[in-house]
């Protein structure tokens, strides 16, 4: 049996690995990706946590949803890029400082 | 009604004929340069043509006086009008007439001069203001009009002004005519305190305010009214004063002689025949006013100026100086003869004298300017005012020359003159004044005599050296060249000559009694004697026939006759008795004296007081100063630049890097952590 506390350094781990590649990414391609790590290392942590709830399975369900969510938004998130490529010519979020027009 | 309506009738055409003049004046001065001359004979012709009509109207009838509230001060309403009696007709009629004349005279006269719009433009402002001083009703009103005539010969004397001594004269007269303007000012003052009105009807009428006011224990009592009795004396000696300095009488003539440097129809007319008289005017106007003492004061000063001035005109050798000294002189006749209380006589030698000594100035107006004009032509230097130069014109200008002798004669009062009757009547009015009084006013009929033998002396003195004796300059030849000056000239010369003989003034040439000026005039408190007014006379005529004679064996029949030596009093005549170096010593080198001064108290104190305190404000300026750029100026930047820094701090939050904003809401949210948890 693996004790939670494994699991919460994972998914710690994988959080701030995640915003570490927000923060510092010159890609907007690797920002989402920092993105999906945070909420990996989100859904981790529902599930670690669901064994507290076998009878309902509300960890699991929600991670379930969870996944769903992040998937229609990396999905936005990507159409946002393109956009964003069409208009400024390039995806580095540091050059991208204006949100007029 | 019908006497206001004739009143008002009157007062209009008088008002009338004042403001033509001042039209002229007004029309010229902003006309055209060098012309204005057939406006001003225009307008000048229609008003003595108007006075004439005035006079024809009231003369010797009830005076006419019309007047218009004019201002309020507290609760005494001042008026302003015209008083048209004999005195005023006779003054505005004189004046008027030889304005006219000098007008005709001075458009040759002057012909050429390149100002003359000025000078006719002076003219008019000159004859405006002494009608109007003649015909005004209130003391304040002549006040005003004595102190413009006064600037309009201010002008006129110095008319050629780019000349130094033409400038000088004019300024000297304006000063000296100041100093009579103090008195007169005096007078009005306290006449307005004693009686709070100015006017001169209600004033000095019949049954005026002065009669009604009393005497008694040094007391001047009018009313209720009471002051010291010295305060009349005061108002006497102050309108006197005004009159002396007027009518250049001692120790205020000095101006007159001075003023020759004008053009000479000018002397004729303001300071011969009618500005001067204005000082005689002003006495007979407010005669009540003056008590025993100023009209025995009256009496010395208008005898000893007439005594001294022909005692100076004996030696001048200026034509025109001559002349001035003559007019002061008979001035001096006519304030005496008011002194004396010859009011009527005064009157009447006024008018004659305007006329023969305007004739006396004309002609020899005509002298000059025929001289000047041959003096140019052969290019000769000299003076053509000196009768030296003159000599032997009687030939080549022989017009000229008897109307000067008939001028003569009716100046020293020969018989059949107009100044036989005027002046030999003030010397007996003179005699009889004399006969009841003490032994020093027993001179003065004496003195009276003396000065009328002089007056033979010099005028005859100047006739013959201009007409008679051989020039000292000019050879026969070139005299011969000189001729009369052109018609226009010549028949005003006439016309005056013609109101040098008796009978335009009186029917009896021997007579002054019936003459028609004397009628209309009051006389006071002289007793009449038989005696003296028939034997005085045939002594004034028989000593003047016999200084005739001699001045005529003296200048004309020996060659060289030169005056009287070098003497003592030849030289006290010549030099005017040292009365322009006695005032330059008493008065004018103690003016300077006092300027000096009052420059040095400038310079040195007021003048540093002002340095000091520009230099302390100087001082205080640069402290404020410096406070200002570094405490004021410094707060205001370090407040700036405050706001400065931490704007550019704030900038950099707002960089627009959504990367940058997140790292910071991080590091907020994990101070926040900390704060919270671990503090």
């Amino acid at each position: 049996m693996i004790p939670l506390s494994h699991f919460l350094i994972i998914g710690a781990c994988l959080f701030s690995i995640g915003l570490y590649a927000v923060l510092t990414k010159k890609n907007a391609i690797q920002v989402l990706i920092g993105i999906e790590f945070m909420i990996n290392a989100a859904i981790l942590n529902f599930v670690a946590f669901g064994k507290y709830d076998k009878i309902n399975g509300g960890g699991q369900m929600f991670a379930l949803f969870a996944i769903v969510l992040a998937a229609a938004g990396v999905a936005v998130a990507l159409a946002i890029i393109l956009n964003v490529y069409k208009h400024f010519k390039t995806i580095d979020p540091s050059k991208i400082d204006n949100l007029r027009n | 009604m019908a006497g206001l309506e004739f009143s008002g009738f009157a007062a209009l055409l008088s008002i009338v004929l004042i403001l033509l003049p001042l039209l002229s004046f007004i029309i010229i001065i902003f006309g055209k340069k060098g012309g204005g001359g057939n406006l001003a004979l225009a307008n000048i012709s229609i008003a003595f043509i108007l006075s004439i009509y005035l006079v024809s109207l009231i003369w010797n009838k009830a005076p006419v006086h019309y007047q218009l509230n004019w201002f309020l001060i507290g609760e005494i309403q001042f008026t302003a009008g015209v008083l048209l009696n004999n005195l005023s007709l006779l003054m505005i009629s004189l004046v008027s007439g030889i304005s006219v004349l000098v007008h005709i005279y001075s458009r040759s006269y002057m012909k050429n001069d390149p100002n003359i719009h000025r000078y006719w433009a002076y003219l008019g402002l000159f004859c405006f203001s002494m009608l109007a001083l003649s015909i005004s009703d209130n003391l304040l009103l002549i006040y005003l009009f004595w102190e413009l005539v006064g600037f309009s010969s201010f002008l006129l004397i110095g008319f050629w002004f780019t000349k130094h001594e033409a400038s000088q004269a004019a300024k000297k007269a304006f000063v000296m005519n100041r100093i009579g303007d103090i008195g007169f000012l005096l007078g009005i003052m306290i006449i307005f305190s004693q009686f709070h009105t100015l006017d001169i009807s209600i004033l000095f009428g019949e049954d005026g305010l002065f009669n009604a006011s009393v005497i008694k224990d040094n007391l001047w009592i009018f009313g209720t009214q009471q002051i010291s009795e010295i305060w009349l004396t005061i108002a006497g000696i102050g309108f006197f004063m005004g009159a002396m300095a007027k009518s250049a009488q001692f120790p205020l003539h000095t101006w007159l002689p001075d003023a020759m440097e004008g053009p000479t129809s000018v002397s004729s007319l303001i300071h011969a025949a009618t500005m001067v008289a204005a000082g005689v005017f002003l006495i007979a106007r407010v005669y009540p006013v003056f008590d025993p003492f100023v009209l025995n004061m009256m009496v010395f000063i208008g005898a000893i100026t007439a005594f001294m001035a022909a005692t100076i005109a004996l030696t001048q050798n200026n034509i025109k100086r001559i002349l001035a000294y003559s007019t002061i002189s008979q001035l001096g006749f006519m304030v005496m003869a008011m002194g004396i209380g010859a009011y009527s006589q005064s009157i009447f030698h006024l008018t004659t004298h305007a006329f023969f000594k305007c004739l006396l100035f004309l002609a020899a107006g005509s002298i000059i300017h025929q001289l000047h004009h041959y003096r140019d032509k052969i290019g000769l230097d000299f003076d053509y005012q000196d009768i030296r130069m003159m000599g032997g014109l009687r030939k080549s200008m022989p017009l000229t020359f008897w109307a000067m002798c008939l001028a003569s004669a009716a100046l020293i009062g020969l018989p059949f003159t107009s100044a036989y009757l005027s002046k030999d009547a003030i010397i007996v009015s003179a005699f009889e004044w004399a006969e009841n009084r003490n032994a020093l006013s027993q001179i003065l009929p004496y003195l009276m005599v003396l000065t009328s033998w002089l007056t033979v002396f010099y005028i005859s003195r100047l006739l013959f050296k201009v007409f008679f004796v051989k020039s000292n300059l000019l050879s026969l030849e070139q005299v011969q060249e000189i001729k009369d000056p052109s018609k226009k000239m010549t028949y005003v010369l006439v016309v005056l000559a013609f109101f040098c003989l008796f009978l335009v003034f009186s029917v009896n040439p021997f007579s002054s009694e019936n003459s028609w000026i004397m009628n209309v005039f009051p006389s006071f408190n002289i007793q009449k004697n038989e005696l003296f007014h028939s034997i005085i006379p045939i002594i004034l005529t028989f000593g003047t026939l016999v200084l005739i004679v001699l001045s005529y064996s003296l200048y004309v029949k020996r060659d060289n006759f030169n005056g009287f030596g070098k003497g003592i009093f030849y030289r006290f005549s010549k030099r005017e008795w040292y009365l322009n170096e006695l005032y330059s010593l008493v008065f004018i080198a103690n003016v300077e004296k006092l300027s000096k001064i009052s420059y040095w108290f400038d310079q040195k104190v007021i003048d540093a007081l002002v340095l000091k305190s520009a230099f302390l404000v100087r001082l205080l300026s640069l402290i404020s100063s410096w406070i200002d750029k570094n405490l004021i100026d410094g707060l205001v930047n370090a407040t700036g630049s405050l706001a400065k820094l931490i704007g550019r701090l704030a900038k950099k939050t707002q960089s627009g890097k959504l990367q940058q904003y997140l790292t910071t809401m991080l590091l907020l949210l994990i101070s926040f952590f900390i704060l919270t948890y671990f503090l």
